[in-house]
């Protein structure tokens, strides 16, 4: 499609006309993110008979409209309450927590709203204009290369392991040995189940980190009367002007937003990838090229930033193999596909012939309902900051019982709520002893896709390793990990010398 | 704008206010089926193809059969989760498994599942059925099958695969075995990603029921059907049949979609099969339900009403190949 300055307004104009729809969506979008247990996916099904009863092209802006909301709602939790809604925004907990224990809240929030208001619009821009690139990105990506992107996420837990790392390394290997219960991909082998047929998918995710993170949250939480530290509590409600005044500074970090979203846009259109991938190796990445390496997971703006702007950048990346190929790249992708379905409309490249304003008009609607959040960060910023004084007495109750029911609605199992609790307890024990429970976190999500994909690259080769290591593109990508493992180290060393060096020439000979 | 708004708005408003079931339906109920909702069981992923086809086939079956219908999913160990979980839920004919005969009974023959075709489940009434394909994506360098199978002779050529219990993958065994041919079976655990790995090249070809790569038009290349005859030559370039253009004498290798019920269902409550038969039924000639189908890209020539002598005689069929290819498709080659 030809760009001119009219198409583009009458895209963007006809987006902006389908508003009634689409901040209803974004509102509840914002729920379904905000509440575990309710990802986009699960509330687009649930919605189905409305969507597929309406004229597909409100289907569509509704089904935009709530899936990119939810990417912002899942933030909320993660930073107030340390409880990630979804596998996208677990990262997100890293730091935000930490600063809304600091009284930071309010701050932590609005890098949240802008990271993904900016993160989604910016990548929805791109995508618009780069959609025949962008989708040949998956002929050049395949199991090879996508095991070593998941290793970038993995690498993760070397640097959440940097303080204790033997203790860092057992938990993720501890997380990826829960990564690896479930039937295996190839032969559908039950492993580890102890013969339940509620394990054969694997750990189900929402329950664990509901366990790790909430219900171990919640058990640490009743020791303190306060959710905030001692002597960091806000004196007063956050008030208009200090949530404007924090939204505005937030967009001082624009270029870690663009940067961190167009990387979660790239990996969002790989197969098989999506936000929890991105968040992480967007952290890692993030950690990597920060000047202050040191201060991330201690409550770092730049901890917030890069997994929200990321995870928001996937959801683009995930429309754009739906958009250019015909095949959904996940399965919200993949319930948007049935709407096209049953309305008769082509997908693929065929709908951009066909039905050009269609196709070029999703990816508009997705960048105007990032434009139509904006209002709604002042007032989620100033209130929502407010769930910190509440009193851990009514609190952690409060997020038991809530979150408890969220493990039970994605798969309708109670045994679900047992694994929550489980995971709760190991949670607990986990934080009192020094271990890190995202570093078990990082191996229960990634390890499943990690394994996916190396038994595909595998079993393409007729099982001979040095398949990873037969691509140009993997082969780059292994040198940047091996550099990013390797490059921290050697420089901290480099720095501390140098530095004892000015030490020894400052206190000199006279000393 | 306003008459636009006014009236996309009030549109809005009433299909919420269907869906949320304030507007009484206007038809009468049928006496001889409870009075509550449907509950389907999918034993694959949402958005999949029987995501798709059951969501078609409700749309218009609320037209016989005046009931709301709920979905689950269960795609977990290649299907086997949820004909478990199905077969504990209530045997009273509210509850259905909406199956895909062919990968599923291969996977009840070939892991270890307490259930028995027959005995235990009741494949009652079909509603589409067809063949298998050997496909590749459009920028593929195989034009046709014989290409593909003397490219196989020399070294192994990959095929993406949905899973290794199906239909399509005992199809490109057989052929392998009649050619020579050596083909190696990767299974992606899905339609969608099984097809993505065939046009963005990450393997050398697919093999899924014909549906998938009809469904992707140009960007897929369909080179044989595992059938007697091509059921839809225009809308697969007038592709060969598997045996005419390799030579082989293989058996038709088909999948069918059917309903399924608990086998005590028949014995206790069949008034309400026989509701769900005939509703079935009459929905399958349905000039919107096949319009439905048209709509979504799979040719109307898969409609299959195909009753439950016949779906419990392809079952049992399937249940053979299964037994001839065990180990090939087990692993212990």
């Amino acid at each position: 499609m030809e760009y001119d300055l009219a198409s583009l307004s009458g895209l963007f104009g006809h987006a902006f006309s389908m508003w009634w729809i689409m901040l209803p969506a974004i509102v509840v979008g914002l729920i379904a993110g905000a509440v575990p247990g309710f990802a986009a996916h699960n509330t687009i099904i649930i919605l189905l008979p409305l969507t597929l009863a309406l004229n597909v092209e409100y289907a569509l802006a509704f089904m935009v409209a709530l899936y990119c909301a939810s990417h912002l709602g899942g933030g909320i939790p993660a930073i107030l309450v340390n409880i990630p809604g979804t596998g996208g925004a677990a990262a997100t907990t890293l730091d935000g927590y930490p600063m809304t224990r600091k009284g930071e809240a309010v701050k932590a929030l609005s890098l949240c709203f802008v990271a993904s208001v900016l993160g989604g619009f910016v990548s929805s821009v791109v995508t618009l204009f780069a959609l025949p690139a962008l989708s040949r990105v998956g002929y050049y990506i395949h199991s090879v290369e996508m095991v070593v992107v998941m290793l970038f996420g993995l690498a993760l837990i070397a640097s959440i392991a940097a303080k204790d790392m033997l203790k860092g390394l057992i938990a993720g290997a501890f997380g990826l040995m829960l990564g690896a219960m479930g039937a295996d991909h190839i032969y559908a082998t039950p492993r580890g189940t102890f013969g339940f047929l509620e394990l054969f998918d694997g750990v189900p995710l929402v329950p664990a980190l509901i366990g790790l993170f909430a219900i171990s949250e919640a058990l640490v939480m009743l020791e303190s009367d306060a959710l905030v530290e001692e002597g960091d509590q806000p004196k007063t409600a956050a008030t208009w002007r200090e949530s404007a005044r924090e939204i505005f500074s937030a967009f001082s970090h624009w270029w870690q937003i663009i940067w961190t979203s167009l990387l979660g846009l790239v990996i969002g259109v790989l197969p098989g990838a999506g936000a929890s991938i991105a968040s992480f190796v967007a952290y890692q990445q993030s950690q990597f090229f920060s000047k202050t390496p040191e201060k991330f997971g201690t409550g770092h703006p730049q901890g917030v930033i890069a997994p929200e702007s990321a995870n928001n950048g996937v959801t683009t990346g995930t429309l754009v193999p739906l958009l250019a190929i015909g095949v959904p790249g996940g399965s919200t992708a993949a319930v948007m596909m049935i709407v096209l379905q049953f309305h008769g409309v082509p997908f693929g490249p065929r709908l951009f012939v066909e039905e050009p304003q269609l196709a070029y008009g999703v990816i508009a609607v997705m960048a105007v309902s990032y434009v139509m959040m904006i209002p709604f960060m002042f007032p989620m910023v100033r209130y929502m900051s407010r769930i910190t004084v509440i009193s851990t007495v009514y609190l952690a109750p409060f997020i038991v019982a809530f979150t408890l029911v969220g493990a039970f609605v994605p798969r309708g199992f109670l045994f679900d709520m047992g694994i929550a609790v489980a995971f709760g307890i190991i949670g607990y024990v986990a934080r009192k002893t020094g271990y890190h429970v995202a570093a078990i976190l990082i191996g229960v999500i990634l390890g499943p896709l990690i394994e996916r994909s190396f038994l595909l690259a595998m079993r393409i080769s007729g099982n001979d390793p040095m398949v990873m290591f037969s691509s140009t593109i993997g082969n780059i990508l292994w040198v940047m990990l091996i550099l990013t493992l390797a490059l921290p180290p050697i420089m901290s060393r480099r720095r501390a010398k140098l530095e004892r060096l000015k030490d020894k020439s400052l206190t000199g000979p006279d000393a | 704008m306003s008459k636009t708004f006014d009236t996309a708005a009030f549109a809005a408003a009433a299909t919420f206010a269907a869906a949320m079931g304030v507007i009484a339906p206007a038809h009468a109920q049928d006496a001889d089926y409870p009075d509550t909702n449907v509950s389907i069981t999918i034993p694959t992923g949402e958005g999949g193809g029987a995501d798709r086809d059951a969501r078609a086939i409700t749309q218009v079956w609320s037209k016989y059969l005046d009931r709301n219908f709920e979905f689950s999913y269960y795609p977990g160990a290649a299907g086997q989760v949820g004909y478990e979980f199905f077969m504990k839920s209530e045997a009273d004919g509210t509850n259905l498994m909406f199956s895909n005969i062919g990968p599923e009974v291969i996977m009840l023959e070939l892991q270890d599942v307490p259930i028995e075709i027959g005995e235990d489940l009741v494949y009652i009434q079909k509603t589409s059925t067809e063949p298998m394909a050997i496909w590749v994506g459009a920028n593929s360098e195989f034009e046709t099958l014989e290409q593909l199978i003397e490219e196989a002779k020399t070294r192994p050529v990959t095929i993406s695969v949905s899973r290794l219990p199906h239909p399509a993958s005992i199809g490109m065994l057989a052929l392998g075995e009649a050619t020579g041919a050596q083909f190696n079976l990767i299974p992606y655990g899905g339609g969608n990603p099984t097809a993505m790995a065939a046009i963005t090249g990450e393997v050398d070809a697919s093999a899924l029921p014909l549906a998938n790569p009809i469904t992707f038009g140009p960007e897929a290349r369909v080179l044989g059907i595992f059938a007697d005859e091509n059921p839809v030559p225009e809308q697969t370039g007038n592709a060969p049949t598997v045996n005419e253009a390799a030579g082989t004498d293989l058996p038709p290798l088909t999948s069918s979609r059917a309903f399924a019920v608990q086998a005590s269902v028949l014995e206790e409550y069949p008034e309400r099969v026989e509701v769900l038969k005939q509703t079935i039924r009459e929905t399958l000639a349905d000039p919107d339900y096949i319009a439905a189908v048209e709509a979504a890209g799979v040719p109307a020539a898969f409609i299959d009403p195909g009753d439950q002598e016949a779906a419990m005689s392809e079952a049992a069929e399937t249940a053979e190949l299964a037994t001839k290819y065990r180990e090939l498709l087990t692993g212990d080659e």
